[in-house]
């Protein structure tokens, strides 16, 4: 299966007091046809980042210092005109879609200029195909909301126009950036499902941005975890969940008040808090929270290694970065 | 005031009498919206709301978008007046209490909120919003550098913040010293209106924890207010959940969680997406959203989006009445406990 998007090496950099802050470090990852991927991490780990680098919409004065972005095996680069395939061949809505609608274009509008500018269609033709995306979604009288402001339409209403927008001209990838943190818990299901219904239509590729590992969870195959900056961990999802094998991922897991099972009196909790931006100069980013940490931890920074498994499919898609990893005297030393 | 244990005494006392230390009867909070020059609606945010609080007890309560949860929180702690109903604190009427009497209800009754950013004072040290409760309590100005020392600690922040600003520190610092100066006044009950909702994922368990810490030392009540029922399954003792200014379902976790009685509990249980649950295929989502609570739809307000609803449901809204699993629903469809007269 090729792969729809390839990215290798990327880091994202902004200005700092001296030098600059790396906030996206050395990130690859592909992702097929068809195939759901999942990015989690906390607040300022860099995962919108690296959604935003593909999109080639870093916000200024950031940039891509290295790295390449390959979509269908042509590299997005300077070079190729952004407008030419954002929004057509790559796709992306965001968590509260009344900052990614424009407030005093109507609902209509914004899909038909879409499909006329991206597709060529002409006004009529549009305007019928913008209300078969609208019902497709789920909305109930499309040639009515087709007339309304966003403003006007509720939280998962607008979640459900941007997505009738973002796969209005058969994306290859669908970026969604944290798309029902803000919706209530059963609408949220609801857009999960739809998405999920969509992107199988389509055989569109999803890169689903989210703190919460429950949605990603149950929602992708594959999953890549992101902690300062970089990915500690990537594997197919039940690999990643059933066995995470970098201290990070375990906290996370661990963290997590459960709806079923034994209670715990107290939540496992990780000392400390996410690191700000880049990290710091040298080591693994998280060994100043880490319960494992030894000296190596604060002098290099780990490689992303394969963790061994009979079960994993393919056998070396299971990867974290961890001094710890294969060393079975580690903590005994410590 | 020399005593230390001010954060222990007063409910010793409380424990020992079986009242509640919150109670909360038939909660009417209507709000009058105009429209244009002439037009005016009423909009029941809350509508004949009952539930009991113990002290040293958690009662958690989860409701979607307009449910009316926030409004609950909001006039629990009188921001804003009930229309209708009473709510008692250790047995007085407190529902119409103004001036000096409101200002000793309101330090007996705190309040920590969802966003850390918006409820610190910026320009305030946090030496200065953490001490502002203490003068409230009458601490003198001699001895508020040595509690508010002691408050840090016990929120698990470092000394050295006392002179810092909010600015200055992450949100789940923030959040602490949110916890920090709602303890300065030594409150019986604290209303926590979505306090983790804000904080990042590993900083969240260590306020949870915290939170459970606090109670245990100084036997405060919660009132735990959040849309995250994994959350509340593991803060609070009871559950109520609310749905258009109303509660739906009331009982104890193990009865709420174990075996939820009411359509809209299950579902809401049942979009939850949970890692224990990997590989499930996602449920088929309820139907629709919540209704706007300007315009509630009849009789019973969850009807429309119901996959159980009859006849009955369309017109007759539910009372809240024991269920045959334990706990109080309000449905005409589920079973009611044996004995209980419709």
């Amino acid at each position: 299966m090729a792969d729809v998007i390839t990215v290798e090496h990327l880091t994202v950099a902004f200005p700092a007091k001296e030098g600059t802050d790396e906030v996206v470090r050395d990130v690859s990852l592909a992702i097929g046809a068809g195939e759901r991927v999942g990015l989690v991490g906390e607040s300022g780990s860099g995962k919108s980042l690296t959604a935003r680098a593909i999109m080639r919409l870093i916000p200024q004065p950031g940039r891509v210092t290295e790295g390449t972005v390959c979509f269908d095996g042509t590299e997005l680069g300077a070079k190729s005109a952004p407008t030419r395939w954002r929004g057509a061949k790559i796709a992306m809505i965001t968590q509260d879609p009344l900052s990614s609608l424009n407030p005093l274009v109507k609902i209509g509008t914004q899909i038909t200029e879409m499909l006329r500018y991206h597709r060529g269609l002409r006004r009529a033709e549009a305007k019928a195909r913008a209300q078969e995306l609208l019902r497709s979604v789920g909305i109930p009288d499309p040639r009515r909301t087709m007339t309304r402001y966003p403003a006007v339409l509720s939280g998962g209403m607008r979640q459900r126009v941007a997505l009738a927008i973002a796969i209005s001209c058969d994306p290859r990838l669908l970026i969604a950036d944290e798309p029902t943190t803000a919706l209530d818990v059963t609408v949220q299901a609801q857009v999960l499902t739809l998405l999920e219904r969509m992107t199988a239509e389509h055989r569109s590729a999803v890169l689903l941005i989210s703190h919460d590992l429950g949605v990603v969870g149950t929602f992708c195959d594959r999953l890549l975890v992101m902690y300062a900056g970089r990915i500690v961990e990537s594997g197919p999802t039940a690999a990643v969940i059933g066995g995470p094998a970098h201290p990070y991922t375990r906290a996370l897991i661990a963290s997590i008040p459960s709806l079923q099972g034994e209670l715990p009196d107290r939540l496992a909790s990780i000392a400390g808090s996410p690191p700000h931006g880049g990290a710091q100069a040298a080591g693994c980013a998280f060994a100043p929270r880490c319960p494992m940490a030894r000296e190596v931890c604060r002098q290099t920074d780990p490689a992303l290694l394969t963790i061994p498994s009979l079960r994993t499919v393919p056998a070396d898609s299971h990867q974290a970065a961890c001094h710890a990893l294969g060393d079975e005297n580690w903590n005994q030393a410590a | 005031m020399t005593d230390p244990a001010h954060l222990h005494g007063a409910t010793t006392e409380r424990q020992a009498t079986a009242q509640p230390a919150v109670d909360v009867r038939d909660l009417r909070v209507h709000f009058t919206v105009h429209r244009g020059l002439v037009g005016s609606q009423v909009v029941k945010a809350v509508d004949g709301v009952s539930f009991t609080i113990a002290a040293g007890e958690t009662l958690g309560l989860a409701g979607e978008s307009g449910s009316g949860k926030s409004t609950v929180a909001r006039t629990l702690v009188r921001i804003n007046r009930p229309t209708g109903g009473s709510v008692l604190l250790d047995g007085a009427e407190t529902a119409r209490l103004s001036g000096q009497q409101l200002r000793a209800y309101r330090r007996r009754m705190q309040m920590v909120y969802q966003d850390p950013y918006d409820s610190l004072d910026p320009k305030m040290t946090i030496k200065d919003a953490i001490g502002e409760g203490l003068s409230v309590r009458g601490v003198p100005r001699a001895r508020r550098t040595s509690e508010v020392e002691e408050l840090l600690a016990r929120v698990n922040l470092p000394v050295a913040l006392a002179g810092r600003y909010p600015g200055q520190l992450s949100g789940g610092q923030r959040q602490r010293v949110s916890i920090a100066r709602a303890l300065a006044v030594s409150p019986e009950v604290i209303v926590c209106d979505e306090a983790v909702a804000a904080l990042d994922v590993s900083i969240r368990a260590q306020v949870l924890n915290l939170l459970k810490d606090i109670q245990a030392d100084a036997g405060v009540s919660y009132l735990f207010i959040s849309h995250d029922l994994s959350t509340l399954r593991f803060m609070a003792d009871r559950i109520a959940i609310m749905y258009v200014g109303r509660l739906v379902e009331h009982g104890t976790s193990e009865q709420v969680f174990g075996q939820p009685a009411h359509p809209y509990t299950q579902a809401l249980m049942a979009a939850v997406p949970d890692i224990v649950n990997l590989g499930r295929a996602l449920p088929a989502p309820l139907p629709g959203e919540p209704p706007n609570p300007a315009s509630p739809p009849p009789g019973c307000a969850f009807h429309p989006r119901c996959p159980l609803a009859i006849d009955v449901c369309r017109t007759v809204a539910p009372p809240l009445v024991r269920k045959a699993t334990g706990q109080l629903a309000a449905c005409h469809v589920v079973p009611d406990a044996p004995g209980v007269t419709p």
